[in-house]
């Protein structure tokens, strides 16, 4: 194969693709090694004594209730981010490819979400739902009579980032389904209509299936966004509380590696959410790979 | 053109005559957490400094938060990547005590071989940063929490600006006569909650921790839930529930309910003052006084927070020269002066307080003086009047901050901060058989 592209020249694609590996290499296998290794030790929060555990501070976590609410909380914000996000952008992404006047324009207003941070969305929604001086927590006030805190309600804190996790995202998948509706062969849904059946009909059983692999493609990305990338949110809006509800497991390797002197269990926190991020990974491209129709 | 040429010329020849020098040059970075309007007024005290020597120079280097600033200087000091100068803040203390790594600021003169007079520095800062009757890092950015007001919104609710809450009580009785007036949609929060139960701990002489609030040797136990306390975060649960104390984030996040004119009694550091004056501008008369007492308990007093400076046992003779200049520069009453009266923090010399009352700065603008008069007309001879030591103490404001969250939305006091004693008690514990 390489002989055949670069003839002569057996070494130039390893050179080609040296500056790639060395990058991975140093920022991502070395540190990942270096935590692995961590994980296995007590490490005094001032640095000097190093003592060898073994599995202990896997063991302590598995114990820990702290541990186990972030592992629940963090999966029932993936569960949502998914589930709502997923079938809020295909909606919207529906209602925006259909033969409206304007219709780029609407593309184009729902797509720029995604052209902001998490931590800028993250100060945007802090400040509406501020319990102060907020806009939406004034209108809800009006509205119901409730007051909002997400400073101290629980429930309130994890609504608000789940729900500006889902906004943040919407962009970035209705991009995504907005192209896959688009690829969708119009002569397939005609014969569809044509044999009688209805537009809801038309949408399960023809344009449903054709967009799997775009859904598969985006369960994975959204799945690594309520994962990791919702970090910079909940440091810019909760920093984790309140009582420790936001407290996402990469929040918490955060937290208890970084603020609170606990590099050791830390580091074991991150093993366990590397083999945890790995295992859906890993199923959710086997299961596309199995069910997905790529083909027309 | 022609001065253009010029300049260049000029640049060249100077250049080449430093060119000489440059070998000498010791460029000492500089860890520290100082962000927003702080960040530039520090960064300003640098530049004055490094114009006066190019021979000695400092870097400051932002490394986030405090907390983030705490660990990586103690996670990098063994592997010999710290610098040698950093910022902690006042949690850290204990920390930085234990660890072993720095060299205590009363020994740096010593090191050098020169005299310091460290009677100089305003006490209760030296009392705060002081192991046993020494120095231990050097007064830098040194703050307390007081009391600010919206006068306007007191007198549009008929209440005397004249006259702000002194008591808990009070505290309440105004809240619900603001609240009946219709003035402002919140009457009281906090800036850095854990941070002020601290304080309210302080001010009523009662320990956080056993062993001489941990300034002894390592406290083990946590002194509360305590009588004390039980009377204290009662009254918060009952104001939270009536509307008259609002819980409002962790940090700095209530400073704009407060300029924004929605909320009418702010209790935050005094660090946050001239970033509020500017804020607030003409739209509403800010007002401070001393925090709120609980009546029928002792006195004690306020705690200094803030940061202070530490060096490195690393840093070579070269670098404690450079070092020692930057503390000395630090220490000239316009340096501290201007530090004081840009940022908020307490000017840290009797020489920069004397001049700024000589000219008269307090008598033009009171606020920055309030919280000065409170921490010296307060005790200060009394451990728990100086504040706590605690190792852990990053990790313990957490579970502080979760219990008062709790409260504020009806959780039992005891119970609430009984469950973050416990916690606690379990650092201490860890602490010490990791350091002893």
């Amino acid at each position: 194969m390489t002989n055949d592209r670069f003839p002569g020249h057996n070494f130039l694609p390893y050179v080609l693709v040296f500056p790639t590996l060395a990058v991975i290499a140093v920022f991502l296998v070395v540190p990942f090694v270096q935590a692995v290794h961590m994980s296995f030790f007590r490490l005094s929060p001032i640095g000097r004594t190093r003592v060898y555990v073994g599995f202990r501070n896997f063991e302590e976590l598995l114990r820990a209730p702290d541990y186990h609410q972030s592992f629940l909380n963090t999966l029932l914000f993936c569960a949502l981010v998914i589930g709502i996000g997923l079938a809020v952008s295909l909606f919207i992404a529906v209602l925006a490819t259909q033969k409206i006047r304007g219709a780029p324009f609407y593309q184009v207003a729902f797509i720029w979400t995604y052209a902001m941070s998490p931590a800028i969305a993250g100060v945007i929604w802090a400040l509406l739902f501020d319990p102060s001086i907020g806009l939406m927590t004034s209108i809800i006030r009006n509205v119901t009579g409730y007051r909002l805190n997400f400073f101290t309600e629980p429930i309130g804190a994890f609504a608000l980032v789940t729900v500006a996790s889902i906004w943040i995202m919407l962009g970035y998948n209705m991009c995504f389904y907005i192209a896959g509706l688009q690829n969708v062969p119009g002569e397939l849904k005609e014969a569809a209509l044509v044999d009688g059946a209805g537009p809801w009909k038309v949408f399960w059983i023809i344009t449903f299936p054709m967009l799997s692999p775009t859904t598969a493609f985006l369960m994975f990305v959204n799945t690594l966004y309520a994962f990791f990338m919702v970090f910079g949110m909940i440091d810019v809006v909760t920093m984790g509380g309140p009582s420790q509800t936001t407290e996402f497991l990469v929040y918490k390797i955060y937290r208890d590696g970084f603020a609170r002197m606990r590099e050791g269990q830390a580091s074991a926190q991150s093993v366990i959410l590397f083999l945890m991020v790995a295992s859906i990974a890993g199923f959710q491209i086997w299961m596309s790979t199995r069910r997905a129709v790529y083909s027309r | 053109m022609r001065s253009m040429k010029r300049m260049l010329l000029t640049l060249l020849v100077a250049l080449l005559a430093f060119g000489g020098t440059a070998a000498a040059q010791v460029v000492v970075d500089f860890w520290h957490g100082m962000t927003g309007g702080r960040l530039s007024v520090m960064e300003q005290v640098i530049d004055d400094f490094n114009a006066r020597d190019p021979n000695m120079q400092i870097n400051p280097i932002l490394m986030g938060t405090y907390a983030e600033g705490l660990s990586r200087w103690l996670a990098s000091h063994p592997i010999g990547e710290e610098p040698p100068l950093v910022q902690i803040y006042e949690v850290g203390t204990q920390a930085m005590h234990d660890s072993g790594m720095i060299i205590p600021a009363y020994q740096i003169p010593e090191r050098l071989g020169v005299d310091w007079d460290f009677g100089q520095y305003v006490v209760p800062i030296v009392l705060y940063y002081s192991r046993d009757g020494n120095l231990w890092s050097w007064p830098f950015a040194s703050s307390t929490s007081m009391l600010y007001y919206n006068a306007d919104h007191f007198r549009a609710a008929g209440l005397d600006p004249n006259a702000p809450p002194t008591t808990w009580d009070e505290m309440h009785e105004y809240g619900l006569q603001l609240l009946e007036a219709g003035v402002a949609r919140d009457t009281l929060s906090f800036g850095w909650p854990d941070w002020q139960f601290e304080q309210q701990l302080a001010l009523h002489d009662q320990p956080y921790i056993d062993n001489g609030n941990g300034r002894l040797g390592h406290g083990t136990n946590v002194m509360w839930p305590s009588e004390f306390t039980n009377e204290l975060i009662s009254q918060w649960g009952a104001m939270a529930e009536a509307g008259t104390w609002l819980y409002g984030g962790p940090e700095y996040e209530v400073n704009s309910a407060f300029t924004a004119g929605e909320l009418t009694m702010l209790m935050q550091s005094t660090s946050s003052l001239d970033a509020i004056m500017r804020t607030v501008g003409d739209d509403f008369e800010v007002r401070t006084a001393f925090l709120p007492r609980l009546e029928g308990w002792p006195r004690g007093n306020s705690i200094i927070g803030g940061n202070s400076l530490y060096v490195s046992s690393n840093a070579s003779d070269e670098e404690l020269e450079v070092i020692f200049a930057f503390f000395q520069y630090l220490a000239e009453p316009e340096v501290d002066i201007f530090w004081h009266k840009n940022t908020g923090y307490f000017p840290a010399t009797n020489a920069a307080l004397k001049q700024l009352m000589d000219e008269g700065w307090f008598q033009e603008s009171p606020n920055p003086l309030t919280a000065f008069l409170q921490i010296l007309s307060g005790r200060t001879d009394s451990p728990n009047t100086l504040g706590s030591r605690i190792g852990p103490f990053v990790e313990s404001r957490d579970y502080v901050r979760d219990a008062l969250s709790e409260v504020s939305r009806g959780a039992d006091p005891e119970v609430a901060f009984g469950r973050a004693a416990e916690r606690i008690t379990v650092l201490l514990n860890e602490w010490v058989e990791f350091i002893d």
